[in-house]
């Protein structure tokens, strides 16, 4: 069990860089997940933890060994695959002893430590199989077990439950962060899906063009994004523009909000995220929340939810979400209503100078 | 349409096919057991006299031996080579990957007497003549393409991320590949393995320009017979080849399936 740190790594394929100067310091037993759209950088510095990819600069340790030079099998790491990555010529009980054969195990206690780490996954008595006998749930089991059989320094996880259906893909992810506290061993885990990040990470890295844009806890990530990226990329927010004017955010002439937010430096223009969940449909008579007058343009019926597109202010429209049971739960286009909204939701981040 | 049995006639035409293209074999089988001493349909006769001088006949054991020695030779130096060749341009490895490609595959479609020539001229520049060597060299250019064929399409059907598995879980880059990518493009090196062999054991274009009077081939040794006069040895040692190359396809078959990489 070691910590893993990533300084000031760099990747450049001749003229791109995917990677620009990422520093990250991972503890010791911690679940860190990397998060961003596709071409982030993510899976390239997942990579170069692995040693599959060698790094333009920069140093990678693990634990105190400097491994940025070591090939992969130098490493002891663990790395799970997007296509599971299973050795289709070997029975299950073959492929999750294949690291510990590496390691020169072998007899009675690589018999036992294959057992051990096949019950960790649910998978006992499914040695003798092979991969191609097993459902795709099953299969992404079996290549946790042989990855965490050799008991490696780090786990790495490449989008290991992007290609599983929803349903199965909520029992892995219990499944998985049981399995990481039970072992207590550093996990990088690649993901773009940010509910997933979110319910299973300690803290989450945020990037995008392969820059580091937020490394936090998930609540923090949720709750304060630093960046308008990280603001637009996690959740549903409605994304507005607007004006710092006297220590409100202005929408347009009329419409002033209050918020949390740095609200320094009046005239400046900025961006306001709004969460359609922090959106309240229900007069709660609070005096220091925010209240916006507006008219439903659309509704649409989602069974648990029901969204509403709103019109407010002059021309800028908010995406609202309301329980469809609930009072709010029946508005008719055209319909005028009264939004409410907590100062401590109204997100205002500098605007980007990239849109 | 649900019936999916071919009609009567398509049935017919395929058949007839199938029958034309076996006659050759046919007829060189049937002779073989005749007892006259000129080949003739239907066979006079029936004796082994001809199979029993064929094996007895130092000129054809030799050729045999000289043959086998030669398809054995370039297959396995073709093996070595084309697979690691293969390995190199399938993973992009080296620049001008698709070029190499082509040029390795080249004696495919040049046709094998230019080939000839061109060697011929060639070991003669460099001094190499007449020898065994050269008519090595000579029969693993022109079994190298089946190798890297064959290779290339196996490579390309496996999921390249096992073998980064593999080396993540402890195997440096030849365990990982001796013991992971290289079982699972068995099937399709057998094949090109038998190709390349067969390859070799029957050209004539190419090693009639090479082989020196001790490296005579059989399928020389046939040649120069058929043109001096044919009796029915040279239907007896068509028709033990015939056998074992039947032979040997029906066990590669059974071992590795390999006819899904032809």
């Amino acid at each position: 069990m070691s910590n893993l740190t990533l300084d000031h790594v760099v990747k450049r394929y001749s003229s791109v860089t995917v990677v620009k100067d990422v520093s990250l310091a991972i503890d010791e037993g911690e679940f860190v997940s990397l998060l961003g759209p596709s071409g982030c950088g993510k899976t390239t510095i997942l990579r170069m933890v692995a040693g599959l990819i060698d790094p333009s600069g920069g140093t990678i340790r693990i634990g105190d060994r400097d491994v940025t030079r070591l090939p992969p099998n130098k490493r002891n790491i663990g790395l799970v695959f997007q296509s599971y990555a299973l050795f289709p010529h070997l029975t299950v009980h073959e492929n999750v002893a294949f690291g510990l054969r590496r390691k020169g195990q072998s007899g009675a206690a690589l018999d036992a430590r294959v057992g051990e780490a096949l019950a960790m996954v649910r998978l006992a008595g499914y040695g003798e199989r092979y991969p191609r006998q097993l459902s795709g749930g099953q299969q992404q089991r079996v290549a946790m077990a042989r990855a965490i059989a050799p008991r490696p320094n780090v786990l790495l996880f490449d989008e290991p439950l992007s290609n599983l259906d929803a349903k199965l893909r909520d029992e892995m992810q219990i499944e998985l962060k049981r399995l990481q506290r039970e072992l207590g061993i550093t996990t990088l885990f690649v993901t773009h899906d940010q509910a997933e990040a979110l319910s299973l990470s300690d803290r989450v890295c945020v990037m995008q063009d392969g820059v580091i844009q937020q490394f936090a806890e998930p609540e923090t990530i949720y709750r304060r994004p630093a960046t308008a990226f990280v603001a637009s990329f996690i959740g549903k927010p409605n994304r507005l523009a607007g004006t710092i004017r006297g220590g409100r955010v202005a929408l347009d002439e009329q419409l002033e909000l209050r918020s949390e937010s740095d609200l320094s430096g009046d005239g400046r223009p900025v961006e306001v995220f709004i969460r359609q969940e922090a959106i309240s449909l229900a007069a709660s008579g609070d005096e220091s929340v925010n209240r916006i007058a507006g008219t439903v343009a659309l509704r649409s019926f989602s069974g648990p939810q029901v969204k509403y597109v709103v019109r407010i202010g002059s021309d800028q429209e908010l995406v609202v979400e309301a329980p469809s049971s609930g009072p709010a739960g029946d508005l008719a286009p055209g319909q005028p209503v009264m939004l409410e909204v907590h100062p401590q939701d109204v997100l205002v981040l500098s605007r980007e100078t990239a849109p | 349409m649900n019936d999916q049995r071919p009609t009567l006639p398509v049935t017919t035409i395929a058949l007839l096919v199938v029958v034309f293209l076996q006659i050759p074999v046919i007829v060189v089988v049937l002779a073989s057991f005749s007892e006259t001493s000129y080949l003739t349909i239907p066979p006079q006769g029936l004796t082994l006299k001809w199979f029993e001088a064929v094996l007895t006949d130092s000129a054809y054991l030799g050729a045999i031996r000289n043959s086998l020695v030669l398809a054995i030779g370039a297959t396995t130096i073709s093996m070595v080579l084309g697979v690691a060749a293969s390995y190199a341009l399938f993973r992009k490895m080296l620049p001008g990957s698709e070029a190499l490609t082509s040029l390795l595959m080249s004696p495919l479609i040049i046709p094998s007497v230019v080939i000839g020539v061109a060697l011929l001229q060639y070991f003669t520049l460099v001094g190499l003549r007449g020898g065994f060597v050269v008519l090595l060299l000579a029969h693993v250019v022109i079994t190298v393409p089946y190798i890297v064929r064959s290779a290339l399409a196996s490579l390309s059907g496996i999921d390249l991320s096992v073998e980064e598995a593999a080396r993540c879980l402890g195997a440096d880059g030849f365990t990982a590949f001796r013991l992971v990518t290289l079982p699972l493009i068995k099937p399709g090196l057998v094949a090109g393995a038998l190709f390349s062999f067969v390859t070799s054991m029957e050209n004539v274009p190419v090693t009639i320009f090479l082989a020196g009077p001790r490296q005579t081939t059989l399928p020389i040794l046939i040649f120069t017979s058929v043109e001096m006069g044919v009796d029915p040895s040279v239907a007896a040692v068509s028709t033990l080849l015939i056998i074992a190359t039947v032979l040997v396809l029906f066990f590669a078959e059974r071992w590795t399936g390999f006819h899904r990489f032809v």
